[in-house]
């Protein structure tokens, strides 16, 4: 091996011994047991540290990687790369508070999202070149995402190390055709053939500015999306049109449609499915809603795993309808609480996982039990949990069918639930299908 | 993002095969039972019938372990006194029982070469036929997902994630089985594509009847098949009177059985070989000595 490959793995060894050896020592040791004792490089490295009283541990394990070519469950990966963005988050960890940062990171293949564990250990800065060294990374929609865990550590490094592509190559692809499920966020030069299902004229203001903007639902077949016309195409409900040139934003993991004065919308003279049609909410699976972050009115099926904390009987402040404990709010102090019901289910179909928020009006639907019940019974038990019990019982391990809008942030995927029932699917019939299918294939 | 690990639907004959598993070194990366189809194991959903639940710690301490049989094997559980929800449950339960368990995969490792793996429970409970009929089909779609994949990747010549994911297949899985491919080589697809059409025959009534008799209806005497038939024509009938007088829901007495069956023209022989039948089947239990049950 090249002196010149070998440098790297000298300071880092020098790294780990912090000093306790010069570095000349370091390559006479490295030379020994690379030339003399010929065992591989990574062997040689442990050795030396361990020789004198370093913790091997501390060595990089994983190999670095441009972030293009990062899998989904990386254990340890070195990761030299441009700070895009930075975004500080506190949240909450075994009841503790805790300041972590969340952002992009950026080299020549890609970017890729980050967590940061720790924002005291890791001050990472907008713009800064730095060289992650044991990272992790762990699977969200389908794409990998880097944490900077316990064992990580993080070097500056010169600024020019890291040249991120010129423009932005990736934020706008030209998309063309595309389906009203595939749209995700970014998109750009998009193609879309929808019928409108209602709109409105609002006035909004854009950095200051005072401007007239188009908005609603449209739909195909495979689904709605709400749009932003920003420009007067004079839509009208029920029109059925082709909008060439639209972008894509996300609104809380929701893609949304917009398009101005530089798109096009057309109106094909097509048989397109009618808007009672396209009014239903369409099934999505949850995987699907993952790979693009969200979506307006789908149908999800799903088996209840969990009945989350904090379902069933709650009471919340009348002025601020945070939730409260013992009648004490927050920010208002003692207040007269007023009760309230909901259900927070984790709904997961083997391959994906999503939380389904159901509200008073839907947890009183789908348990048969009304409010006034609800509060009889934590009286009677002389204990609110008896709820949270009945809705366990009710729903975990139950084949559910829910409706609704699906939006995500760091923590998954969230359903506000609009509709919701226990479905009862037919087993016998899908399993014939499927032998018929399997016996015929053989 | 601090996101939840899906819950896997895998067969306990998929699951116990299991021999490789990926230790997450990080304080919030996971671990991952790696399956024989490459599926990657942190959480699992299973339904099955309890058939065994015992408690091997102390009152104090207590240690539930239980066995869940599901069409092709037997899962084993175990919860202790950092499980205290799931021990509490357990602790309730009356075996036989339809059993549901979303909980954590586990692994033990005697010696070097081999590893056992278990199911540390987060909840449990008891349901009914129809949750557990539900699970066996989503199991047999999710194996078949998984076999495919792992047919592919046989097919490569030089296989990879992204060329897997190019074919359709989730992200997830085609890690899983990159990650398994060295280990198992993809063995026993086979046997995995058996197990699946044994599994939706299971769930077939017209299959369920034959199981039990040797050769294949259609070569068997015409008059067996209308015995055959008879006979479970009469078993529903039993269900039915247990049904009816399983008043309490502590079992219906057996004296009481014998006289509501002579009035539907049912003997006591051919009632006591209805009632084994229906024993083998899982139908009906011995909840106590002289009263039957249904399941």
């Amino acid at each position: 091996m090249e002196r010149e490959e070998l440098a790297p793995h000298v300071s880092e060894i020098a790294r780990v011994l912090k000093g306790k050896i010069e570095e000349s020592e370091i390559w006479k040791e490295l030379d020994t047991y690379l030339n003399h004792y010929r065992v591989s490089l990574e062997t040689a490295k442990r050795g030396i540290v361990k020789k004198f009283g370093g913790d091997p541990g501390a060595l990089t394990k994983g190999v670095r990687k441009p972030i293009q070519q990062l899998a989904l469950n990386e254990q340890s990966v070195d990761i030299l790369a441009k700070v895009v963005t930075v975004n500080p988050k506190d949240i909450e960890v075994e009841g503790k508070s805790k300041s972590i940062l969340y952002g992009i990171l950026g080299d020549e293949s890609g970017t890729i999202p980050y967590t940061a564990w720790d924002a005291d250990r890791f001050p990472l800065q907008k713009g800064e070149v730095v060289l992650i060294r044991n990272a992790y990374t762990k699977e969200w929609g389908g794409q990998p995402q880097v944490n900077l865990g316990s064992r990580a550590s993080v070097e500056p490094q010169p600024a020019d190390s890291v040249k991120l592509p010129e423009g932005a190559p990736r934020a706008f692809p030209d998309i063309g055709e595309v389906k009203i499920s595939q749209l995700r966020e970014n998109m750009g030069g998009v193609t879309v053939t929808a019928r409108v299902l209602g709109i409105e004229k609002r006035e909004v203001e854009v950095s200051g500015e005072k401007r007239i903007v188009f908005s609603g639902a449209m739909a195909d077949e495979t689904g709605k999306v709400q749009f932003s016309a920003w420009y007067d195409f004079d839509l009208k409900r029920n029109d059925l049109v082709t909008v060439r040139g639209a972008y894509v934003k996300s609104w809380r993991g929701i893609p949304q449609l917009n398009f101005g004065e530089r798109s096009q919308v057309m109106r094909p003279g097509i048989k397109f499915p009618s808007s009672s049609e396209l009014a239903e909410a369409k099934a999505r699976s949850i995987g699907d809603m993952e790979k693009v972050g969200g979506g307006v009115d789908v149908l999800v099926r799903g088996t209840v795993v969990e009945v989350r904390k904090g379902s069933g009987l709650i009471f919340r402040c009348p002025e601020c309808n945070r939730v409260v404990q013992k009648n004490a709010c927050r920010i208002h102090g003692n207040v007269q609480a007023l009760p309230d019901l909901r259900i927070k289910a984790v709904v997961d179909d083997g391959f994906a996982t999503m939380t389904a928020v159901m509200n008073r009006r839907m947890t009183e639907s789908i348990m048969g039990t009304t409010l006034d019940d609800s509060l009889r019974l934590a009286k009677e038990a002389m204990n609110p949990d008896v709820i949270l019990e009945r809705i366990d019982e009710r729903l975990f391990a139950q084949p559910i069918e829910v409706t609704g809008n699906v939006t995500s942030d760091e923590y998954g995927l969230m359903m506000i639930v609009s509709d919701a029932k226990i479905s009862t699917p037919e087993v016998r019939g899908e399993a014939t299908t499927l032998l018929t299918r399997l016996e015929g294939s053989s | 993002m601090i996101t939840r690990e899906v819950a896997w639907r895998v067969f306990a004959a998929e699951f116990n095969s299991s021999s490789m598993e990926i230790k997450g070194e990080e304080e919030r990366a996971p671990s991952y039972i790696i399956t024989p189809l490459g599926a990657m194991v942190n959480r699992l959903f299973v339904v099955g019938v309890m058939t065994d639940i015992e408690n091997t710690g102390t009152t104090e301490e207590p240690l539930w372990r239980g066995r869940i049989s599901d069409p092709t094997g037997t899962f084993y559980i175990s919860a202790g006194q950092y499980q205290p929800e799931a021990a509490m449950a357990m602790s309730k339960i009356k075996p036989p029982a339809f059993i549901a368990v979303v909980g954590k995969g586990r692994t033990y490792s005697p010696e070097e070469g081999t590893m056992y793996v278990s199911i540390r429970p987060e909840r449990i409970a008891v349901v009914d036929e129809k949750i557990r009929d539900h699970w066996v089909l989503e199991t047999c779609k999710s194996t078949l997902e998984r076999i495919s994949a792992v047919e592919d990747v046989l097919e490569m010549e030089s296989p990879s994630v992204e060329e897997l994911v190019k074919l359709g297949h989730r992200r997830m899985l085609a890690e899983g089985v990159m990650k398994g491919l060295p280990h198992y080589q993809g063995m026993e697809l086979e046997r995995y594509r058996t197990m699946v059409v044994d599994c939706l025959k299971y769930l077939i009534p017209e299959y369920r009847i034959e199981a039990g008799v040797p050769e294949k209806v259609a070569e068997a005497p015409e008059e067996i098949e209308d015995d055959d038939k008879e006979d479970v024509d009469n078993e529903e009938k039993i269900l039915g009177i247990i049904d009816k007088l399983d008043k309490k829901g502590k079992g219906a007495p057996w004296d009481d059985i014998v006289e509501e069956a002579n009035k539907s023209g049912i003997n006591k022989g051919e009632l006591e070989e209805l009632t084994n039948s229906l024993l083998d089947k899982g139908l009906i239990y011995e909840p106590v000595l002289g009263k039957m049950k249904r399941i």
